[in-house]
């Protein structure tokens, strides 16, 4: 219990760009793949800001982003050999969060369905903490308040860029759903911001 | 051209400019309807502040270290002991990281040492500290009574009614958890029920958590 009492450490961190290490992403792929978590360090880095967007606007809970976060890192350091070079390391790695989030999504579903939580209404927006100046938090605000659906794809095709046949393979679901989902978060959206 | 149709038209593309042949008869639509006219002009806003929003946000705290044990984690058992061991291993590390969760929000707040004592009793301490060191876990009842303490110190400040639905669920996952520990104690082995008791127990700490930021109420 000694960790939950102590104040949390954390010494001064040398990172390894403050070093003058490569950070040619293509080159850390290569090395991180031999085993270099080093350079995974590098790759992690590099993509956290964009890996921790994608997770927090998706779940709407900052504690949850941040082991999401820690899962998506996990799951392409064990599958960095299947990486075959053919897109942007940064884009074979959003595709992998993608992936854990709605996995979890999933599992959450089923688990809810069994084991009910009543108070969700009551629960404080916590993307508002999101430092975004001005308009920018009414805007997550509203992304986050979204039906679970609708917000994942609009955030998948309106902001992630993914196409609506790559969100229908993602997600599981017709095209046409994936239209209908889009349809229906930006009216909500646009309705939510309005004055 | 109707306004379904034209509607239609910004949906598809809404950065698709009036200007084009195609887009004429739709121009000649927006220029006498009001309505669409306002439809489109919120798409555009809409579609400028998504483009606004920030593409990379960091995380208030440096994640790497739980990276990086989890994947010493990984390396260390899967060269030890193999696949079984590596999916016990990953349950540990999911549940610590949920301890670390849990400590994030009860650093914050006072620490009361009172006890909710109707829910600590719904459940076998010896069955569940048991079953969680069959995974590797042994806080498992210091970080519950973490977050119970926070929950009691506040409790003062809700109604009736929210208190008894946040310890009715708590009751609810203390039971679920009861018979999960009972089964394992069956079959100490079996993955899935290891499994089980590792999301519930997430599912508890993240009610407690959830409970301890609500907004005061009274």
């Amino acid at each position: 219990m000694a960790n939950l009492c102590a104040a949390p450490a954390s010494p001064p961190m040398v990172r390894a760009s403050e070093l003058g290490v490569e950070r040619d992403p293509s080159r850390l792929v290569a090395r991180a793949a031999r085993g270099d978590v080093a350079a995974f360090e590098e790759l992690y880095r590099l993509n956290v800001g964009r890996v921790y967007a994608l997770c927090l606007r998706m779940s709407g809970n900052p504690t949850l982003a941040e082991e999401l976060v820690q899962e998506s890192f996990v799951r392409a350091w064990q599958k960095l050999g299947s990486f075959r070079g053919s897109s942007a390391f940064s884009t074979w790695l959003h595709r992998v969060t993608v992936n854990v989030v709605l996995g979890h999504q999933r599992s959450t579903d089923r688990r809810e369905a069994r084991i009910s939580v009543h108070f969700e209404d009551s629960v404080p927006d916590q993307t508002a903490r999101v430092a975004h100046p001005g308009q920018t938090i009414d805007l997550e605000r509203a992304i986050s308040g979204l039906p679970d659906g609708a917000r994942t794809v609009f955030i998948l095709h309106d902001v992630e860029g993914f196409r609506h046949r790559e969100i229908s393979g993602l997600i599981g679901v017709a095209v046409g759903t994936s239209k209908a989902q889009l349809h229906r978060a930006r009216k909500l959206l646009r309705k939510a911001l309005s004055p | 051209m109707k306004c379904e149709e034209v509607m239609i038209f910004f949906e598809e593309d809404p950065e698709r400019r009036l200007d084009d042949a195609a887009g004429s008869l739709v121009r000649a639509h927006v220029e006498e309807c009001s309505a669409c006219a306002e439809a489109h002009e919120s798409m555009m806003a809409l579609r400028d502040r998504v483009a606004a929003l920030p593409r990379s946000v960091e995380p208030p705290l440096d994640l790497w270290p739980g990276i990086e044990a989890r994947i010493d984690a990984t390396k260390v058992v899967r060269a030890r002991f193999g696949r079984r061991a590596l999916m016990a291993a990953a349950a540990t590390v999911l549940m610590l990281s949920s301890v670390i969760a849990a400590y994030v929000v009860g650093r914050q707040q006072a620490t009361s040492v009172a006890v909710v004592a109707s829910v600590s009793r719904s459940v076998s301490p010896e069955v569940l500290a048991v079953s969680f060191a069959g995974i590797g876990v042994h806080d498992y009842q210091a970080t519950r009574q973490q977050l119970l303490n926070v929950l009691e110190a506040r409790r003062n400040e809700f109604s009736p009614a929210t208190l008894e639905v946040v310890l009715n669920n708590l009751r609810l996952i203390d039971e679920a958890m009861g018979e999960i520990a009972t089964a394992l104690g069956e079959d100490p082995g079996n993955e899935l029920l290891m499994r089980q008791l590792v999301t519930t127990y997430r599912q508890q700490v993240n009610l407690l958590e959830r409970a301890a930021i609500l907004p005061r109420e009274i």
